[in-house]
């Protein structure tokens, strides 16, 4: 008992036998395939299946009568096997020559009847010559290496390399010669009986044939070029395949994680908000993703079409939609950058001065200081979205210079220039203005803001503050380690601190400064090794002026806390209560 | 070398004059050039016949025409165009030189073996 199918010759219906209709489509297949480089394939194709429904026609009796293995291969008797459809070149030389060198040329297919997946990496072995298990490994390693992105890459091949479907195919994807004798003999061997499955193929010896023949192209001198030439395209081919691939991964990545739904909350994602583009982070993020993506995704088809001879096409309307998708977000990030340059077309900026009331006499402390509601660290950095107390949005930005000069006046002060952009002078001085940033004196202690804030419907339009400190000649500077990175590449400003000037005393002389307690020596790398002498000469715990800034150690704990004054003086609170201890 | 490869050259090397040859009086469709073909023994096995007549027509010494066939599948009838009557004429002429040429040439041969 066999099931039957039902099949339309040329405008006939016929009801085929299962086993018969298996074989009638292997025939008409290889036929097609010695068929490959004439011209007209299709018309032959139609008039030998009108042929075929010819005979059927002839052979069967009543409608009800199904065409079994018997009537095909009668039929097949009669029109001859593959072979006898090839016109031979050299008596009809109108085909290119050449086409049959073609074909000898191993190509890349998947090798579904060998494969755990989608064939991929048992076709690959056959093109490069090695074992699938080697390629899988290879797979397995580069994935994990990776971290999963290669799965794409491997995605991509199963889409766009053909299957390894006729016998032509799979004799093309081993390298070996498509011809009728080789087809005829895998044909004999069962390559393709009903199933479709192939028996024990040996692999040796296909790979030792394709191996031969490769030694055999190469033996003339003019193949022998053609060959390395062959190489070196592909070599090419992998190399843009390669760069294509992974730039993909790593748009693609991108679009989910920090584009669309926000997963990552990066610094960039803020400054889109802030810079109010006009336009969601959403649709910036596609819009960059295509006008990147689709230039890498013709470069990736590029690719796999030197290596895959016979790649499946994209077709046409897919490359035009794809052309028309870049071209509109090429223009839409455009419109976007023009926007955003015209916005910022205008600097403006505001000064404010504020009185510093310190005379030369005085020693002044100097500190950044933050507001730990909007973080912890003091240094400058990213600009990013906060919340202040009121759960309101703000621009939160460090991007703030310090300045410090030496004045001849006999009082010091503060000079604050706000700066933002806008689009006319106007819009960018009131936007320096709805910057927010305070200093604080108190008994010799300056405390500089490290941040500076501004509302968000002020739009991020490069905001920074520069604060100059203006310190009367003769006075002394103690300055805290954390204004390091704030006045680091003032010297333009007329900056008088040093990379090293920080946490050491340090008199105000005219347009420089005087390290009082430290050696003669500027640098502090060889100073270190003098430490000794140094020691010895000066006594820096004498000449600290003022109790204040001597060296504190405070500990708490469980217990309770103890704050140590230059190993000297003890104050301890806990339990028991206060107690104060003077060695 | 096969005997066989070397029969079915000869035979395709004139299956083309043979071809129009059958065309030159009246149109025909596929399954009559057949037929005459295979009854002069021209002809083992039909699939040969195809591309070639794809080519000859793709090459202008032919036309076909659609006919609708009772039962089967419409029949493609095939005809001459004047190209390829002026071809067969010349096929024709050479074909009668060759076959005097093949003629004094194998008569010869037997001379010597004589």
């Amino acid at each position: 008992m066999n099931k039957t199918v039902n099949i339309n010759l040329a405008g006939i219906f016929f009801h085929i036998d299962e086993t018969a209709y298996a074989k009638l489509q292997n025939y008409l297949e290889s036929i097609k395939r010695s068929l490959t480089n004439t011209q007209g394939q299709d018309e032959i194709i139609a008039d030998i299946e009108a042929r075929i429904a010819e005979l059927f026609n002839e052979k069967i009796k009543t409608d009800r009568q199904v065409i079994g293995v018997k009537e095909v291969d009668e039929v097949i008797a009669v029109l001859g096997q593959p072979e006898d459809y090839m016109l031979d070149e050299e008596i009809f030389d109108d085909e290119p020559v050449q086409a049959r060198y073609k074909n000898i040329r191993k190509q890349l297919f998947r090798d579904t009847e060998h494969s755990y997946i989608g064939g991929v990496s048992s076709g690959l072995g056959h093109y490069l010559g090695i074992g699938a298990v080697w390629v899988r490994l290879l797979w397995i390693l580069l994935t994990i290496l990776s971290s999963g992105a290669f799965i794409l890459i491997y995605i991509a091949l199963w889409i766009f390399v053909p299957e390894a479907k006729t016998t032509a195919d799979k004799l093309s994807m081993r390298g070996e010669e498509v011809n009728i004798s080789n087809i005829e003999r895998k044909i004999r061997e069962g390559f393709d009986d009903v199933s479709g499955k192939m028996k024990n193929v040996d692999y040796e010896k296909y790979g030792h044939q394709a191996r031969s023949g490769a030694s055999n192209a190469a033996k003339g001198v003019g193949s022998g070029i053609l060959f390395l030439l062959n190489i070196f395209v592909k070599i090419i081919g992998i190399f843009i395949l390669l760069v294509a691939g992974t730039t993909l991964i790593g748009l693609f990545i991108g679009l989910f994680t920090v584009g669309t739904f926000g997963l990552i909350d990066t610094p960039w994602t803020d400054y889109v908000e802030m810079a109010a583009i006009g336009a969601p982070i959403w649709l910036l993020s596609l819009l960059i993703f295509f006008a990147v993506g689709i230039p890498f995704f013709f470069l990736f088809i590029l690719g796999l079409k030197i290596l895959v001879s016979r790649l499946k096409t994209i077709g046409t309307t897919a490359k035009l939609v794809l052309l028309g998708v870049w071209l509109l977000s090429i223009i839409g990030l455009a419109i976007i950058g023009i926007q955003q340059a015209t916005q910022r077309a205008f600097e403006g900026e505001v000064v404010i001065t504020e009185s510093l009331p310190v005379t030369p006499q005085d020693t002044l402390y100097l500190a950044m200081q933050h507001d730990t509601r909007y973080g912890s660290g003091i240094n400058r950095g990213a600009v990013t979205i906060k919340y202040d107390e009121n759960d309101n949005k703000i621009i939160y930005s460090t991007d703030v210079r310090l300045v410090v000069r030496s004045t001849k006046d006999s009082v010091g002060r503060i000079e604050i220039v706000k700066m933002a952009d806008g689009s006319d002078f106007r819009d960018a001085r009131d936007r320096a203005e709805q910057i927010n940033y305070k200093t604080a004196y108190t008994d010799g202690r300056l405390l500089l803001d490290s941040f500076l804030t501004s509302d968000a419907g002020n739009n991020f339009r490069e905001q920074e503050v520069r604060v100059t400190l203006y310190l009367p000649e003769g006075m002394v500077l103690y300055a805290d380690g954390n204004i390091s990175s704030f006045h680091r590449s003032s010297d333009y400003y007329g900056n008088i601190l040093t990379y090293n000037s920080v946490e050491k005393y340090l008199t105000i002389g005219e347009n420089s400064v005087i390290c009082d307690n430290c050696s003669t020596e500027e640098d502090e790398w060889e100073n270190s090794t003098w430490d000794e002498e140094t020691q010895e000469n000066e006594t820096p715990a004498e000449t600290e002026p003022d109790s204040i800034f001597e060296q504190v150690e405070i500990n708490i704990n469980a217990d309770g806390v103890r704050i140590k004054e230059n190993d000297q003086h003890t104050l301890t609170l806990n339990k028991k209560g206060i107690s104060f201890q003077r060695s | 070398m096969k005997i066989e490869n070397t029969k079915a050259q000869m035979r395709k090397g004139v299956l083309e004059y043979c071809i129009l040859s059958v065309l030159r009086d009246n149109d025909a469709y596929v399954a009559e050039i057949l037929e005459t073909l295979k009854d002069a023994k021209l002809l083992v096995v039909e699939g040969t016949i195809y591309p070639l007549l794809t080519r000859l027509k793709n090459a202008g010494l032919l036309l076909y025409r659609w006919e609708e066939s009772t039962g089967g599948p419409p029949r493609k009838y095939y005809g001459l165009t004047d190209t390829g009557r002026e071809f067969l004429k010349e096929l024709t002429y050479t074909w009668e030189e060759l076959q005097t040429a093949v003629t004094i040439v194998t008569t010869q041969k037997n001379k010597n073996h004589e």
